[in-house]
């Protein structure tokens, strides 16, 4: 009987031939993720009793929810976590403007193929873009594996998501994801891993699987992954990576489910608020106002994203009345947009470009909004306040389409930019 | 009967009166703006005391969003929506937004600011403006709410002193240190309330950013306003903007001065504004060494290209890094600073020597924005104030020059550049 | 407070260049309220942490030189008048605040020497009118500048709008 990936990483790093759904493995994470909740963490670490983290080579801390500190709040947090950090002997440490904690990981060569990594981020399982095994986890399991280094994990079902046919142009991988989710509803992948593959996922950049893995998350899923190819190898070649060993599952491994989706009549597609499984195609909300359009985060904060909404604003101006943020997801691909002229391009139109972080994705700083406003993102979530206004609301979309409601004031159809 | 001096002349000119020294005048004004702070307070009150009437001209006033750009919290972004509305519905056409950066600086890029003009805002360094010769006064919301109604203020007509500057200087001294020399020579008890006339060489020498430094800190003097003459480039570059003829407001040659100055700043070296007050100006080799946490480049006093390319240039000549405990912290002053900062690669260098660049604006120096510190935190800033506590409980600040704070980012303590 | 100009109430006597971010700090610009705003006036002082909680309707603020220095917030001027200190008397104000205050109507008064003929907790007697300061408790004297005119008349107008609005009956 075959395994599949989730099955293999485990039974692997459990030290076992096999294992099954259900079953639960205790195993040594290759990476510990955290990000500005490490100061609580190592709260709850030091009431376990515990002095010295196990295994602080496994541990990367990325500063990135509020960056740079926009309270005293969060200042005390910071330096709290550079004092953990030196007392801890923490090498792998990001401080404020590296970028988002999930950008980060990849460029730095922490998330690789095969890798089994944990974090305290519900959205880490973005890292499955690279064929690894990346799970969120709670804060106290969080301090948990710092003080053992290891962690219990129940082995999951897994559902095989094929993704057939040819998108049409304007059509990307977060219309793609959002579809997906709206179809299998936020609690309709519960627990399992989900397995992307098929034709579309193996023509998507890097960039564009990681949008699908990122979005796992809110549609329940414990972890995605998409199988590393060609693209993979290349994106981390000339990186400062350790050897690691690529997963994949077994041709005839047993799934929970096997769908299949053909993305051929796509339509760019929009979550409405206040869930993420919200989903109509952007045909249904045309002509809704907005007041802001917010590109960039863990999800679309990437060059292919601002390629996209520079070649959609066309050296054109933004709407009156409307706020264009953008914000990338790391250093690198801010420098990469500085270096290729992206980033002049959607200054001059308009936009207000944000330094590398989370920025007001959580509603921390950076693009709160007003009671009443209306915000069209490429984030990943749209619950009520989630960008820090419970009387505003949030759309989501693919970079293209929230460019071009930039452009326009209200929500179009980005192919009318075509 | 004695001559006039440039304020006198102003005052008279839009007062309608023969206006003296210690003269109230009633003034008309060119302007009057509102930033994101303070203005929902001038809206608020104009709306309580003229119950729905029109203001006095909707072309003559302006808003310029800075302080909190984009919102860090619903308060302020509702506070901006405020200021949209109140100007859509007077039909202010003026509105700066989020997207724009400095107010004083943006009006001025804007061709708004023309010399011998009188104009208001709710920002105590609106009287930057005095650089090319404006009469600019920082105002609460009382009178900004009052001139929106009546298009007048009343003023009493400031003492002027005329202060001479002889000598020459060389880099790595620049017009920051010059303007620290002169608050650390001046009794502000004798300052406060006054004008103050800048003449000699090395005022003629100043280019446009060197003069805003220079009279961006006539506030920490307690001076009302410091006027600078300006020269043909500078004539030439407002004419340019506004798309009209400007001419300088002479003094005349008899006119009386409470007191004259003068101050040889031949050899200047390199100074900085020790924690907690402007004035308490040391040399910077006095306490180069002293540990730094965060280092800050911008603001209405440094943030001008000019002063963004003296800090990528010092960072490039002292190896391209800074220190790796250090965080530091750019901010374009404006869009137009930030396009002609990026196309001059200077984006490049700040983010490639692990600096973060901000969006344009006020960003770190109005608090709570961009930064702010935790308790025992130690800024080096190129703003104009290092009040205690005023980024943070417990934290100290220093102010110096952007090639000063260059080097201290790299040094990772304070350090004259190499 | 229009008639007699008069005030008499407890001293709180604070130190030369409190700045505007001590008297109410950056970080409550936001608010609107001046209810709200009461909450945190002198909060930044160093000892004067508890202010709000100690302060009686009536007390009269003495500072040194420069009181009020920095922003041009009027949540300044608002913080102190909504915790009804009757009157600020100081070596010398900031001007952006010696201007708010004014045109709020707030009471204030330029005394050299004052902060060496006051303690915390004397009774005073400040008469605007005359600039004359009356310290009960150690029965001495100081003088200072009387309001001049203009200032004057929109004080007791009750502030700037109320001056503008008799101003604009006037003129029609």
């Amino acid at each position: 009987m075959g395994q599949t990936f989730a099955q293999k990483v485990l039974a692997r790093k459990a030290g076992l031939r096999e294992v099954e759904p259900g079953q639960i493995v205790t195993v040594q994470p290759d990476k510990l993720l955290t990000h500005d909740n490490t100061a609580a963490i190592a709260r709850i670490f030091r009431e376990i009793g515990v002095e010295k983290v196990a295994r602080p080579e496994i541990s990367v801390i990325v500063l990135d929810h509020v960056v740079p500190a926009a309270t005293e709040g969060h200042a005390r947090n910071h330096q709290q976590i550079r004092e953990f950090v030196r007392e801890q002997g923490i090498a792998s440490f990001y401080d404020v403007g590296e970028g988002i904690c999930h950008q980060v990981l990849p460029e730095k060569g922490h998330a690789l193929p095969g890798y089994l990594i944990v974090g305290s981020d519900s959205h880490t399982p973005t890292h499955g873009a690279f064929g690894a095994f990346a799970a969120g986890i709670g804060r106290t399991e969080a301090a948990a594996v710092m003080a053992t280094g290891e962690i219990w994990l129940m082995v999951p079902h897994t559902f095989r998501i094929s993704i057939e046919g040819q998108l049409q142009k304007e059509v990307y991988a977060k219309d793609i994801i959002l579809y997906i989710i709206g179809e299998l509803g936020a609690d309709g992948a519960d627990y399992r891993a989900v397995e992307f593959t098929g034709p579309v996922v193996g023509e998507l950049t890097v960039a564009s699987r990681m949008v699908l893995c990122n979005m796992v998350a809110e549609m329940g899923a414990k972890i995605g992954v998409a199988e590393p190819d060609d693209k993979t190898r290349a994106w981390l070649n000339g990186r400062s990576v350790a050897g690691f060993q690529e997963v994949f599952a077994d041709p005839d491994a047993s799934y929970e489910r096997v769908i299949e989706y053909d993305v051929s009549g796509l339509l760019p597609q929009v979550a409405k608020p206040h869930t993420v499984d919200n989903v109509v195609p952007v045909t249904e909300v045309l002509g809704t106002r907005i007041d802001q359009a917010f590109i960039g985060t863990c999800t679309n904060g990437r060059l292919e994203d601002f390629r996209v909404a520079a070649q959609i604003l066309g050296g054109g101006n933004i709407a009156p009345n409307t706020r264009l943020l953008i914000l990338p997801a790391s250093r690198e691909v801010l420098l990469a947009a500085v270096a290729e002229g992206t980033l002049t391009e959607l200054i001059t139109a308009g936009a207000v470009v944000l330094n590398p972080g989370c920025g007001p994705c959580l509603g921390a700083h950076q693009g709160v909004m007003a009671p009443g406003e209306v915000t069209i993102s490429t984030a990943n979530r749209n619950f009520k306040g989630r960008m820090g206004c419970k009387e505003a609301q949030v759309y989501l979309a693919s970079p293209a389409t929230v460019a071009a409601s930039a452009r326009a004031g209200e929500i179009v159809d980005p192919r009318e930019f075509l | 009967m004695p001559g006039k001096t440039i304020i006198e002349k102003i005052l008279s000119v839009h007062s309608g009166e023969d206006a003296w020294a210690g003269d109230r005048v009633w003034a008309d004004l060119d302007l009057a703006v509102v930033r994101d702070f303070g203005g929902p307070n001038v809206v608020l009150e104009y709306e309580k005391q003229m119950d729905g009437e029109p203001v006095w001209d909707p072309h003559k006033i302006a808003m310029t969003f800075d302080y909190q750009a984009p919102a860090k919290v619903v308060q302020v972004a509702n506070n901006q929506r405020i200021c949209r509305e109140f100007a859509a519905k007077h039909g202010i056409p003026h509105v700066f937004d989020v997207n724009c950066g400095v107010g004083q600086h943006v009006l001025l890029e804007q061709g708004m600011i023309l010399p011998g003009s009188v104009v208001i805002g709710t920002d105590s360094h609106m009287n930057l403006l005095g650089a090319v010769g404006s009469f600019s006064s920082g105002m609460g919301t009382t009178d900004v709410a009052a001139a929106w109604a009546t298009g007048r203020l009343w003023f009493r007509v400031p003492e002027s002193i005329k202060i001479t500057f002889k000598g020459s200087y060389d880099y790595p001294a620049s017009a920051k240190d010059l303007t620290l020399f002169l608050l650390s020579k001046i009794d502000t008890t004798k300052t406060i309330y006054k004008a103050l006339e800048f003449y000699g060489e090395p005022i003629d020498g100043l280019s446009l950013a060197g003069r805003l430094t220079l009279a961006s800190m006539v506030t920490e003097m307690e001076g009302k306003i410091g006027l600078i003459i300006p020269d043909e480039d500078i004539l030439s570059w407002i004419g340019e903007r506004s798309g009209r003829k400007v001419d300088a407001v002479l003094p005349d040659r008899d006119a009386s001065y409470w007191e004259e100055r003068e101050f040889d700043i031949g050899g200047l070296e390199p100074l900085i504004a020790c924690p907690d007050r402007p004035d308490n100006v040391k040399p910077v080799r006095e306490v180069a060494g002293t540990h730094v946490d965060q280092v800050f480049v911008g603001s209405c006093t440094n943030g001008r290209f000019e002063d963004l390319r003296v800090a990528a240039e010092v960072l490039k000549r002292m190896g391209g890094k800074i220190a790796p405990q250090v965080r530091m912290i750019v901010t374009p002053a404006t869009t137009e600073v930030a396009v002609e900062a990026v196309e001059a690669g200077l984006y490049e260098t700040f983010i490639k020597a692990g600096a973060m660049v901000t969006n344009q604006g006020c960003s770190l120096c109005t608090i709570g924005h961009h930064g702010v510190l935790a308790e025992g935190d130690v800024l080096v800033s190129t703003g104009n104030r290092n009040f205690r506590g005023k980024l943070g409980k417990g934290s100290e600040a220093y102010l110096a020059s952007p090639a000063v704070a260059a080097a201290t980012a790299v040094k990772g303590e304070i350090a004259l550049p190499e | 407070m229009t008639d007699s100009f008069v005030f008499k109430g407890r001293a709180w006597v604070v130190g030369d260049d409190i700045d505007t971010d001590m008297i109410y700090h950056g970080s409550y610009l936001p608010l609107t309220d001046p209810q709200e705003m009461a909450k945190h006036a002198l909060e930044y002082v160093p000892g004067m942490e508890d202010f709000t909680d100690r302060v009686q309707p009536g007390d009269i603020l003495v500072a040194g030189r420069n009181f009020g220095s920095g922003s041009s917030r009027e949540h300044a001027v608002i913080t102190l008048q909504y915790n009804d200190v009757a009157a600020i008397v100081a070596e010398s104000f900031s001007r952006i605040f010696y201007r708010n205050a004014v045109n709020l109507g707030f009471p204030i008064l330029e005394v050299a020497g004052v902060t060496r003929a006051v303690e915390t907790g004397d009774e005073l007697e400040v008469d605007a009118n005359t600039g004359r300061i009356c310290n009960l408790t150690k029965g001495t004297e100081v003088q200072g500048t009387p309001l001049s005119g203009l200032e004057k008349e929109i004080m007791t107008s009750g502030g700037l709008f109320n001056f503008l609005k008799k101003d604009m009956q006037t003129a029609e």
